[in-house]
């Protein structure tokens, strides 16, 4: 088996220097000026009776029997004006593991989710996914530091109803850092999964001060949102617990064939949502998301890897950024491919997050799922990992300095020599060729090729016999198991 | 203008996916007493006929195949009125019930599929989003279709696709219909555990199973 070390959990988040811009101040303008447009004239569909009367009563238009709300640009405005900058999400008991965002100084990674199949850890075969899968991811997130927190990455599928509270169990118990569930809706389901979060936080109040627990939800494209949804932002929302707003409009399905159009249609949609959070407890700390993809024109499927839809989720950075407000941006979010280790899941994992980091993204997703989110494979980890060094090291640019420019040591060897004998490469050469397991390189004797799908199962299989994290107190850990069998009792499982 | 020239302009009208082309030259063609079925079957049909055959051969895409739909839906929106006062009825392949599963309000792929099926010769009646289960049970007992399609987008929505399955056992109604499941995260392994009759990865992998199970 292939041995690594063994080491305390780290996040190590890439601070680019490399800049990237998408799109001009004049495009931004154009797309808030639509996006605007369309809330004010076109509305968004708000299937909740309580949504409708804040709206109502701050002075939106509101067709309670259509369910859809008309926003006034000035609302949008002012609302979006009482969002902090920046703000923390919190890690369980570090501060060194803690998320600062709205600085545009880094860009936090984590795994992707939620899928609903898994590569077995042991069989490597498919199979339905089931909450052992997010107790090992966890373990996975919580040692590698290129995850800064950790998504529920599959559905615990074997409890049904309750699913999205036993996620959070297996998530808190298995990693130190920051959790974000993008699955848990519902007035019922969120209410429980506060009242798990602040039992770990010590308290309602130390959870609001470090919320260890964030929330990200999805709109339904076209300019659309879900009743549960709903319920679930705005409960995070009252307990102080940094609500997300993700778009994921799909070109020529959910959404115009067109780049632009999607934008502004996604920035409507967010807008409409994390309006609403400030309105109902201002001040919330809110992000948003939009994650845009095409339609298959002959089969209809998603495809989330086009370069189309690459650039436009990268775009969407530089709108949070004129909002001045914390964003998600989606990586490859498991690509389209269906096979580990090929051309394609090369392709389509490598340009996004790398726009994402250059054009300042806060977060992004990205890691362990392919089949477009459907199927959680482990082996990917390891591969992306390869990705995310990759990326780490040309967002840092070239350092140009006397100490890097090395006069001396070519005066040294000078014409006809060679640099091979020099104490500076002894010590810089072998930072320059970090160890992969994805390139072959040619073999020296008795060396042989070594697969890589099968180098990063061992890893994997390193990593979840030999890491250890600090677990919660024993009290801790069956507080949360009363309060999933007290919800259980409340959603009518028995 | 002859009949043959009407029935040609209904044909272009379908290959080009005209709306309110269809509906006018449907209307032209009750003016002209023509009798319904003939102006489906020597127009409309042939047009989507025209319309699948593009598709297969990668020479039309979906949108082209949902306008047409669309124009198709219009046309028959004139003519369902005269086809009841008479006795004869278009002939289809099919019928198939399609929804989305109660608690999951997602229907862009249901309507995509249910397109998809109309365009290939099938009797399509969508229920919409979130279709309570007893919903489905009672329209398989009121409309007696040969497919019943059920789409979840959500894994927390699947399980209502086993649900709809166990009802209609209970209704006694399992074997009077096959049905089909699709949506993101459904598999073959969920379609076998459930005991649905097929799956679909997508919409035009839906349809070649359908044909196949009530071929």
């Amino acid at each position: 088996m292939r041995k690594m070390e063994d080491r305390v959990a780290s996040i190590q988040p890439i601070k680019s220097k490399l800049r990237l811009k998408i799109l001009d101040e004049s495009d931004i303008r154009a797309i808030d000026e639509t996006a605007l447009k369309i809330l004010g004239e076109i509305g968004v569909y708000m299937p909740l009776e309580r949504a409708l009367k804040t709206y109502a009563e701050s002075g939106a238009s509101v067709d309670f029997k259509s369910q859809r709300v008309r926003i006034p640009a000035d609302l949008v405005k002012t609302s979006m004006g009482r969002a902090p900058k920046q703000y923390t999400l919190a890690a369980r008991n570090r501060p060194d593991l803690d998320l600062k965002l709205g600085e545009q100084k880094a860009t936090y990674f984590n795994n992707g989710g939620c899928a609903s199949s898994t590569i077995d850890f042991v069989t490597h075969e498919r199979r339905p996914s089931c909450k052992d899968d997010l107790a090992k991811m966890a373990k996975i997130v919580d040692y590698l530091p290129i995850f800064s927190f950790y998504w529920p990455i599959v559905s615990a599928t074997e409890h049904l109803k309750s699913s999205t509270l036993h996620e959070l169990d297996a998530s808190f118990n298995h990693t130190e850092k920051h959790i974000q569930t993008e699955t848990v809706q519902g007035e019922i389901q969120t209410r429980y999964a506060i009242e798990m979060a602040s039992v770990i936080a010590g308290g309602r109040e130390n959870l609001r001060k470090r919320p260890i627990l964030s929330s990200l939800i999805c709109g339904i494209a076209p300019l659309g949102h879900d009743k549960e949804a709903l319920e679930a932002a705005l409960g995070f929302a009252e307990a102080g617990i940094p609500v997300g707003f993700m778009s994921m409009p799909t070109m020529g399905a959910t959404a115009p064939a067109s780049q632009a159009g999607a934008l502004a249609m996604g920035l409507a949609e967010v807008l409409s949502g994390l309006v609403l959070i400030q309105l109902v407890n201002p001040g919330c700390p809110v992000y948003m998301s939009i994650i845009s993809a095409i339609v298959d024109p002959r089969s209809g499927e998603y495809r989330y890897s086009s370069s189309f839809a690459q650039v436009t989720n990268a775009a969407s950075v530089q709108l949070a950024q004129y909002y001045g407000i914390p964003v998600y941006s989606g990586a490859s979010f498991g690509g389209d491919a269906h096979e580990l280790n090929t051309w394609q899941m090369g392709r389509e994992n490598l340009y996004l997050p790398f726009m994402e980091v250059m054009v300042g993204a806060d977060l992004c997703c990205s890691m362990g799922l392919i089949e477009a989110v459907n199927l959680f494979h482990p082996a990917r980890v390891i591969f992306d990992r390869e990705i995310f060094h990759a990326i780490q090291i040309i967002s840092q640019g070239i350092e140009v300095n006397s100490q890097t420019l090395l006069f001396d040591t070519i005066r040294q060897v000078g014409p006809r020599g060679h640099f091979l004998g020099q104490r500076h490469t002894a010590e810089q050469l072998p930072k320059l060729s970090p160890s992969s397991i994805l390139f072959q390189r040619s073999k020296t004797v008795g060396q042989r090729y070594e697969d890589p799908v099968k180098l990063a199962w061992e890893e994997i299989e390193w990593i979840l016999q030999n890491h250890k994290f600090p677990e919660l107190e024993p009290g801790v850990q069956r507080e949360l198991k009363r309060i999933i069998k007290e919800a259980e009792w409340e959603l009518g499982i028995s | 203008m002859t009949n043959e020239e009407l029935f040609e302009k209904m044909y272009q009208a379908i290959l080009k996916g005209e709306k309110e082309e269809a509906a006018s030259l449907a209307r032209i063609s009750t003016e002209k007493n023509i009798s319904p079925l003939e102006a489906i079957h020597r127009g409309f049909v042939r047009g989507m006929e025209e319309v699948g055959i593009r598709f297969e051969s990668e020479e039309m895409y979906l949108p082209e195949l949902v306008m047409a739909a669309d124009a198709m839906i219009s046309a028959m929106g004139v003519l369902e009125g005269e086809i009841k006062k008479g006795a004869e009825r278009p002939k289809r392949i099919g019928r198939a019930i399609a929804g989305t599963v109660y608690g999951d309000i997602h229907d862009i792929g249901k309507n995509i599929v249910c397109t998809l099926f109309t365009v290939n010769g099938f009797e399509v009646i969508d229920l919409g989003t979130g279709v309570p289960t007893d919903l489905f049970v009672e329209k398989v007992s009121e409309e007696k279709p040969d497919l019943l399609l059920l789409s979840a987008l959500l894994t927390t929505t699947m399980p209502g696709q086993r649900e709809v399955i166990e009802a209609l056992t209970r209704a006694g109604l399992r074997n009077s219909v096959k049905v089909l499941v699709g949506g993101a995260p459904v598999s073959q392994n969920w379609a076998d555990e459930i005991g649905a009759d097929g799956f679909g990865r997508n919409a035009v992998e839906g349809v070649s199973i359908a044909k196949e199970l009530i071929g």
